[in-house]
């Protein structure tokens, strides 16, 4: 568009005028961006990454050797109901999915569509984001993808195994 | 990948960076056809990936690319005379040809081979469409000229702009791929701006606000599709290509002209974003045209530099009651401004280590990770794609589908860019 539209769309309308230092000329400058301030940044993620099969399973607990924020791993034992909390003992999925505000799903095969479905409605319920890793090749059609597709918000297919841990890295999960 | 790598690997691409080196393997835009209208016009300054060099086209029709400065002392051959097959520097009169090789050093006697000797570096530069692509790498790793289907169509189906963008390349292509800021930052655009509005996919946007992602990985880049709910049993689609490393394109609206993006580096503090709107099988109408030139769509209004209008030195023209009311969502008017005041915003070369980002980002995190391992790849001698035909001939494509079918199936030959086939459009 034009100056001269704008003028015309907005007659009336008083448009600010760049202020001195407050303009975006003297702030948008490499030399102003060194005072951004400086803090650390709370890593509050409190994120829940779950294998959805064996596979899934290899490739989550190999993630969860590296040094993480608040990040806990599962994998599924009683569809649905309890998960198997890497390192650690059973944990019921409704105790998964408090406190939490994003759930990573990583899937290598179509198994357990029924715990994707309970851990998706937990989800959608409770507010939680949700993500999903398909490492499959042929991923574009597996029922890994379909069961996943209703419950992620985001998907990644194919996804590649350190996907999980650059999503997480990124996420300072 | 660790934040600070982003910055050191992927954000500079001057000559001798790893990322420089990745770029350095890809034919990039680095003028409009009409920076250099004519036989003997006057040379153009270009700078581009960190590198000063001058452009010119010579009597013949010739296109040159080549370092900016006199091999004698230095004078920029900007102010040079395009005459008779060469640019000759005005200070002691040596000529250049479009390869940068001498033909003609006047103090020297006429029977000395000096001249022989003395070769500016030069690139080879082509013009497809309205634009000029040149290629700044290795000879021998040189890539077929660009098949951009944008820039193989017949002539009149295209119009490209472009924009000084001054940021980092990177935060500009990271705004091409993030599609999870379209609903935000220009949900006000679609139905009043006239290379959008009126198609059906526009109610679809606005009936479902919240749309899911699929990021998929195909060789050439990444797929980026937007899922909204459509009818019962249906979604619809909006599927958005990335190839690498710096072309994206935004899926069509009804029978509207689809556009995309190159966002090349000039150094590691500004860009050029490269506008283009094609229609793969019909003429740009007059009044396409017209909205083009005028800054609608994905274009902007700018001074005789492709510099916009409304920049930071105005901030940018933001309009409070506007941002208040809704028409815009920013309070900047159009999509083009309303995209780089953001990404000028964040600073030259955004501090990545302050980033929070979520789960929605995936598409962002995925791209920086593909670049990377490009990079890595090409170090350990793997060339990399993106230069080839195949990965060129891509579509944007938007499509309504069953809910249980994968896009990249559903879209199927879609997406593949072939002379005179309609586009896939809602
Ligand atoms: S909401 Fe995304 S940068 Fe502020
Ligand atoms: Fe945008």
């Amino acid at each position: 568009m034009s100056h001269h539209d704008h003028d015309h769309d907005h007659a009336s309308g008083p448009r600010s005028v760049p202020a001195g230092l407050s303009s975006c000329a003297e702030a948008a400058t490499a030399k102003e961006a060194a005072y951004r301030i400086d803090y650390p940044l709370s890593a509050a993620r409190n994120t829940r990454v779950v294998a959805l099969d064996d596979e899934a399973e290899r490739i989550v607990r190999s993630a969860a050797l590296l040094d993480w924020g608040q990040a806990r791993f599962f994998s599924i034992t009683d569809p649905g109901e309890v998960l198997a909390e890497v390192g650690a003992s059973d944990v019921p999925l409704d105790k998964v999915m408090t406190d939490t505000n994003t759930v990573v799903m990583v899937a290598t095969s179509g198994e357990n569509a029924t715990a994707v479905a309970a851990i998706g409605d937990l989800a959608r319920e409770r507010g939680i984001m949700t993500a999903g890793l398909v490492v499959a090749p042929g991923a574009l059609t597996s029922d890994a993808l379909f069961h996943l597709r209703p419950h992620a918000r985001i998907l990644l297919v194919p996804a590649e195994e350190d996907d999980l841990i650059e999503l997480l890295r990124a996420t300072r999960a | 990948m660790l934040r600070t790598d982003i910055n050191e690997l992927l954000a500079q691409a001057g000559p001798g960076t790893p990322m420089g080196d990745l770029f350095r393997r890809y034919w990039q835009p680095v003028l409009l056809a009409e920076e250099l209208p004519e036989n003997d016009c006057p040379p153009v300054r270009v700078k581009v990936l960190s590198e000063r060099l001058i452009a010119f086209r010579d009597s013949e029709g010739r296109y040159g690319l080549m370092d900016e400065f006199c091999a004698h002392r230095g004078v920029s051959l900007w102010f040079g005379r395009n005459e008779e097959g060469g640019l000759r520097c005005p200070y002691h009169g040596w000529k250049y040809d479009v390869t940068g090789q001498a033909v003609e050093v006047p103090s020297e006697l006429a029977s000395s081979n000096f001249c022989a000797n003395v070769k500016l570096k030069g690139y080879p530069m082509a013009k497809r469409g309205d634009v000029l692509f040149a290629y700044l790498g290795d000879p021998a790793a040189q890539p077929p000229l660009p098949e951009w289907e944008a820039y193989t169509v017949p002539d009149g189906q295209v119009f490209t702009s472009k924009r000084l963008q001054e940021c980092n390349w990177l935060q500009a292509l990271e705004g091409g791929i993030d599609s999870s800021h379209v609903t935000f930052l220009h949900g006000g655009n679609l139905e009043s701006d006239p290379l959008f509005k009126g198609s059906k996919g526009n109610e679809y946007n606005k009936g479902d606000l919240k749309p899911f992602f699929e990021v998929v990985d195909y060789e050439g880049g990444l797929l980026i599709g937007a899922r909204r709910n459509a009818e019962e049993g249906m979604y619809y689609w909006r599927v958005t290509p990335w190839v690498l490393p710096n072309f994206t394109m935004v899926p069509p609206r009804g029978d509207h002209p689809v556009h995309g993006h190159f966002w090349v580096p000039i150094d590691d503090e500004n860009c050029w974003a490269y506008s283009f709107d094609y229609h793969p099988t019909r003429q740009l109408t007059e009044a396409e045209v017209a909205a083009m030139r005028a800054g609608k769509g994905v274009h902007s209004a700018n001074d005789a530099s492709y510099r916009p209008l409304a920049n930071k030195d105005n901030d940018y023209l933001m309009d409070r009651e506007s941002q208040k009311h809704g028409e815009n969502y920013s309070g900047i008017e159009g999509i083009a401004l309303q995209d780089s005041s953001l990404q000028e915003s964040m600073g030259p070369l955004v501090d990545r280590t302050k980033e929070r980002l979520v789960a929605t980002d995936a598409g962002i995190i995925k791209a920086r990770q593909k670049l990377y391992k490009a990079v890595k790849a090409l170090q350990d001698g793997v060339e990399p794609t993106g230069n080839r035909a195949k990965d060129q001939k891509v579509r944007s494509v938007a499509i309504v589908l069953p809910a249980d079918q994968s896009f990249v199936e559903g879209i199927g030959e879609a997406m593949v860019a072939e002379p005179a086939k309609p586009h896939t459009s809602v």
